[in-house]
Order: structure tokens, then C-alpha cells, then sequence
């Protein structure tokens, strides 16, 4: 899937519900901007067939076991098994302690990387120190390091520090910040005007402090949309997670709805209908994250100028 | 020259407040990347002493291992289509959203609800709509066509890890309709008054216009694609399919199994580097050849 192409510039205003109006206003409609009947088809056929695994997805939910055990599915639901949505945190189906341990991983995560993030971004914006330009150099290459170089390393250290089947090799690598928020953070910095915290150091408030009590109010925007993209990868991570946890009672959702796929007695279908439920249920939380950030990101605009590519 | 106490206190703050990335910096990249270099020439199971192999990993993996090729082969096909289709289906989709259409809204939201939807859910759901009796099928069954076994024949499987690609399409969409919008509308004025059509305005101008972003997401989404993992280990469940994983392997999972279900260390080490270069390889050529087709406002005088 497509990847955003984040460029940081703090505005003014909300954009959002902008790009709901004509180009060009109230002016004629140009030739090329003209929506034809074809237009219309095409939109209809394409958010038709779009959409068909997620009402599949939900029929499949609403479905009863005995639909499961005979793979009778139909792609709108014809039967309405809420009980489903109830059944999967009772039991022996772990679903409930799934939700608190992606949870407890993905929180952590956020607020590692806000607060580290925000402290290094900072600092390589503002502050003046010999090396510096080198160290920024180092951050941008460290982009291009594919993970996979350094996950057998990373596994080999967490196992001999006895983390391995504990959330924190999940978590307390986001407290050393990453890269790609450090110099999204840096670029949010340097566009703020800086008479502010000169004026603070005048007034002989330390640098601490001026970060504290200066920067940090005015970070937010910046900071929310790092905590949302922290959320949204670790809240979906699969691969950290089947990596360092065994104990289906530490497995966070995302690997969770998948474990429970594997453990079906042989020669019987999965419970496809509570997997289903497990999807969704991994889902939502992402669908609010993203109407509530909605407007965080656009305020950053990153939806993909393309500053961030020259 | 000596620096100023306010100078030098500065720069101790400077380095105080980036001390988490520097440590972080050591510690699980720079550490772990020295060290992967040295496992990768290693015959290690993580649980007896490593033996030191030389390059002999590496010239396995590239002389006497089929299924590394296969999988790099795979992995190459599978980046080399979904990532241009990807970003065609979303210009395509882009470009008529950008139009004066009723409940724009309603079409934008309802092409981008699938990528907010995480890639373990999406894997799941599509291993049973792309189900032997799964609704493509059925669908396809419809028209006269037979559908494939899409997840247990190894020639199929690449194109259901596309289709899944193709059903995020959405990101592209909203990422190339924003930088759409941002397009002056004097130069589509000027176009009509010289009595150019929608079609050739498309190619004329949006599409000169957008190569920047078009690029930038060819390229992180080519690095994306390549790093493939959770699609193919949820859509292709190693039990399932004994007899036919290999064929369909690509490169993180087949890393993956190395490392994480034979303890093969330095040989999954190796692939880890390998897959760093191709990486690389196609990042630079990428790059080189940006001169050519990518359009800069700044180039025009």
C-alpha cells in the first residue's frame, strides 16, 4: 500500500472540508473538470467492489457456527448472530485480554515516541553544537536501513536480556525516538518563529525550560500526528509481536485474531465468524483514530505536497 | 576558538536532549547492524557458539539455493506490478474524483475506508473472499470463468497478494487527489482556450504536474513491497500448503522462516543484507532516472 508523503508546514485555519468545493469556486466549470455519466459508473463500480470484502467481512461476523461449519456464507448477511460479538470475550477465547495487551503495547509505544521525538527534533532545529549537521546526516541515512538488518541482532539482544515473551522489546525501543518523526518534528520546529524562545532566554529561562514551557505548547500538532502514526503501525504490527511473544495471554489483537485462525482442531474449519469479529474489532479503533486525527493531519498537511520529495 | 559559556552550555543541551537517539542509535541499529555483518558469515543456531563460515552464505544463497531465487523472483514481481498498478488505479480513481461529482465525499471516504483497515484484518478477510467458493469465484463464476485456487496454486498467489495490494489503491487516490487540487487552474484555462480535450489536458498537465509525488511514492512504495511479510504468512499458512510453500515464498517471510523456525541465524542474516541490496539497487535507479520523466516547477523559467 501506498506510502504518505508527509511535508510539515504549521497553517493557519483548518483545511479540512476545503476540498469540498468546485475547483476554482463559484467560477464555470471547466471542460476537463465536467463529471460525465461514465464518471458516475465508474465511482459506483469501483466503491462497489471495494467494499465487498468489508460487508463480507461483516456478514461473515453476524453468521452462525453452524454457516461456518458448512462454509455457507453469502456475501450480505441473511443471518444477524449478534451473540458472536458478545461470545468472543467469554470462554476460552481470549479476546478481552488481546484488547488490553494491544492496547498497553501500542500506548506505550505513543507515548515513547512523543516525548523522545519532541526532546531530539527540538534540539536538532534550535540548539547549535559542533557535529551536529553530521548527526542530522546519520538520522536521514538511518531511514534507508531496511529493518529486517537489524531484527536478528535486536532478537538476539532482547533474548539474552530475558525480554523475550514481555511487551518491552515492543515498547521501549519507541523511547529512543525514530528517524522519521525526529526530522518530521525538526522540520515543525523550524518553521515556528523564533523570537519566542529568544525572548525566553533573555528573560534567563534555561534551555529546559524553554522547551518545556515555549515549545511544547506549540508542538502539539505535531506531536498528535506522531502519536497517531505510532498508534496506527503498532496497533496493526504483526511481525514484532510473533516475533518475541509465545503466551497467547501476551499476544496483542492483531496477532491474536490471526493465532486463533491456526489453533482450529484438524480437519474443521477456523471459527471464521469470531475471527471476523476480531477484525473488526481490530478495525474500529483505526476508523475513530483517523476521524479523530483527521483534522491534526491536515493541519500539518500531510497529505502529500510535494515539498517533501525536492 | 573558544567557544562562549552560553555556547558551550547550549551545545551540552544539544547533546543532552539528543542523547535518546544516540543511544537508540547504538544500541538497536548501529550495534545490531556491526553485528548482523558478522552473523551473516557465521553457521549459528543462536544456542551454541557461532562458527565462523566466511562468505559461504552468501555464495550459497546465491549458487545452490532455488528457493532464495524463487523468492526473489516472486518478490520482484509482485512489487514490480502492484506498486505502478497501485499508483495507476489511484490516478485514474484521482483524477475522476477531482471532477465536479455529487457526494465526493461519500466515493472518497468509501475508496479510502480500506486502507485504514490494519493488514492482518485485511489478510484475513481476503483469504476467505479469495476462498476456493469465495465470492470472487463466485463472481467470476457468473461470467463462464472458473475461478483459480488462488491461495494454494503457487502460480496464482502473486496475483491474490496484488489483488490485496490493489484493494489499498485508496491511499494512492487521496495522496495524488490533494496534489491535484493543488495544480493552478490557469493552466487547464489556457488548455481549453487552445482547444485541448479533457484527455489531453490529463496527460499534458496533471499528469506532468504530479510526477514528484508520483515518484516519491514509487519509490518508498517499491521499499514497501519488497519488504512484504504479513500478506503472504496470514494469506499462506505454512500448514496448509506443504507441498507448494516454497514455490510461492518471497523474501522477509522466507527470512523469517530461517531465522525464526530452523535458527539458521547467520544464514538469514545474509538474506537480510541481500535484501538490503536489492533495496538499495533499485532505490539509486530509481533516482537516476528521475532526470528524465519527474517535472519540477523550479526547471521551468
Amino acid at each position: 500500500m501506498a506510502t504518505l508523503a508527509p511535508t510539515v508546514a504549521p497553517q493557519r485555519g483548518g483545511q479540512a472540508g476545503k476540498d469540498e468545493e468546485p475547483p476554482g469556486g463559484t467560477a464555470r466549470v471547466l471542460g476537463v473538470f465536467k463529471a460525465t455519466p461514465f464518471t458516475y459508473a465508474t465511482l459506483i463500480i469501483v466503491s462497489a467492489v471495494l467494499s465487498v470484502p468489508l460487508v463480507f467481512a461483516v456478514s461473515i461476523a453476524l453468521s452462525t457456527d453452524h454457516t461456518v461449519s458448512t462454509n455457507a456464507f453469502t456475501i450480505l448477511p441473511h443471518e444477524f448472530e449478534w451473540r458472536n460479538f458478545t461470545k468472543v470475550f467469554g470462554g476460552d477465547l481470549p479476546m478481552g485480554r488481546f484488547l488490553v495487551n494491544s492496547l498497553i503495547i501500542a500506548l506505550g509505544s505513543v507515548i515513547g515516541q512523543m516525548v523522545s521525538s519532541g526532546l531530539v527534533g527540538y534540539a536538532f532545529a534550535r540548539l547549535r553544537a559542533p557535529g551536529k549537521n553530521v548527526m542530522f546526516l546519520v538520522v536521514i541515512a538511518t531511514m534507508m536501513i531496511p529493518t529486517q538488518i537489524t531484527m536478528i541482532p535486536q532478537f538476539i539482544l532482547f533474548k539474552d536480556l530475558g525480554w523475550v515473551n514481555t511487551y518491552l522489546p515492543l515498547i521501549v525501543p519507541n523511547f529512543f525516538s525514530n528517524a522519521f518523526n525526529v526530522f518530521l518534528v525538526r522540520q515543525f520546529v523550524s518553521r515556528l518563529p523564533s523570537e519566542l524562545d529568544e525572548a525566553a532566554m533573555v528573560d534567563g529561562l534555561g534551555f529546559f525550560g524553554i522547551y518545556r514551557r515555549i515549545m511544547l505548547p506549540m508542538l502539539w500538532p505535531v506531536l498528535i500526528a506522531i502519536g497517531i502514526f505510532t498508534l496506527t503501525y503498532n496497533w496493526g504490527d504483526f511481525m514484532g509481536p510473533l516475533i518475541y511473544l509465545n503466551d497467547e495471554s501476551k499476544m496483542p489483537l492483531a496477532l491474536g485474531v490471526q493465532y486463533i485462525t491456526t489453533t482450529a482442531v484438524a480437519g474443521q474449519p477456523p471459527p471464521w465468524n469470531l475471527v471476523m469479529v476480531g477484525s473488526i474489532l481490530l478495525t474500529l479503533p483505526m476508523i475513530a483514530v483517523y476521524y479523530l486525527g483527521q483534522r491534526y493531519l491536515y493541519e500539518m498537511d500531510i497529505s502529500g505536497g510535494s515539498a517533501g520529495v525536492k | 576558538m573558544a567557544m562562549s559559556r552560553l555556547r558551550r552550555r547550549e551545545a551540552l543541551w544539544f547533546y543532552v536532549f539528543v542523547s535518546p537517539w544516540v543511544i537508540g542509535f547504538l544500541a538497536f541499529l548501529l550495534g545490531p547492524m556491526v553485528s548482523s555483518i558478522y552473523f551473516s558469515m557465521t553457521d549459528w543456531d543462536s544456542f551454541t557458539p557461532p562458527k565462523w563460515v566466511g562468505l559461504d552464505n552468501y555464495t550459497k544463497l546465491l549458487t545452490e539455493d532455488p528457493v532464495f531465487w524463487k523468492a526473489l523472483g516472486n518478490t520482484l514481481f509482485y512489487s514490480a506490478v502492484s506498486v505502478p498498478l497501485g499508483l495507476l488505479v489511484g490516478l485514474w480513481l484521482a483524477n475522476l474524483l477531482n471532477k465536479q461529482v455529487r457526494a465526493r465525499k461519500l466515493f472518497r471516504t468509501l475508496i479510502y475506508l480500506p486502507t485504514l483497515v490494519p493488514l492482518v484484518a485485511a489478510s484475513l478477510a481476503f483469504r476467505v473472499v479469495l476462498a476456493p467458493s469465495g465470492p470472487l469465484n463466485d463472481v467470476l463464476g457468473w461470467v463462464g470463468i472458473k475461478g483459480p485456487q488462488w491461495l494454494l496454486d503457487p502460480s496464482w498467489v502473486k496475483y491474490a497478494l496484488i489483488l490485496l495490494s490493489l484493494w489499498g489503491a485508496g491511499s494512492a487516490t487521496v495522496l495524488l487527489l490533494a496534489a491535484m487540487k493543488g495544480i493552478p487552474r490557469e493552466l487547464y484555462e489556457a488548455a481549453e482556450i487552445d482547444g485541448a480535450g479533457p484527455v489531453r489536458q490529463f496527460w499534458s498537465i496533471t499528469v506532468p504536474q504530479l510526477t514528484p509525488v508520483i515518484f516519491f511514492n514509487l519509490v518508498m512504495g517499491l521499499i514497501g513491497a519488497f519488504q512484504v511479510f504479513s500478506q503472504v504468512y496470514i494469506l499462506m499458512p505454512k500448514a496448509s500448503q506443504p507441498g507448494t510453500y516454497n514455490a510461492s515464498q518471497t523474501m522477509v517471510p522466507y527470512l523469517f522462516d530461517q531465522a525464526f523456525s530452523y535458527y539458521h541465524m547467520g544464514y538469514a542474516s545474509a538474506i537480510s543484507w541481500l535484501l538490503f541490496a536489492v533495496i538499495l539497487v533499485f532505490t539509486l535507479l530509481a533516482f537516476r532516472t528521475t532526470r528524465r520523466w519527474v517535472f519540477y516547477e523550479t526547471e521551468v523559467k
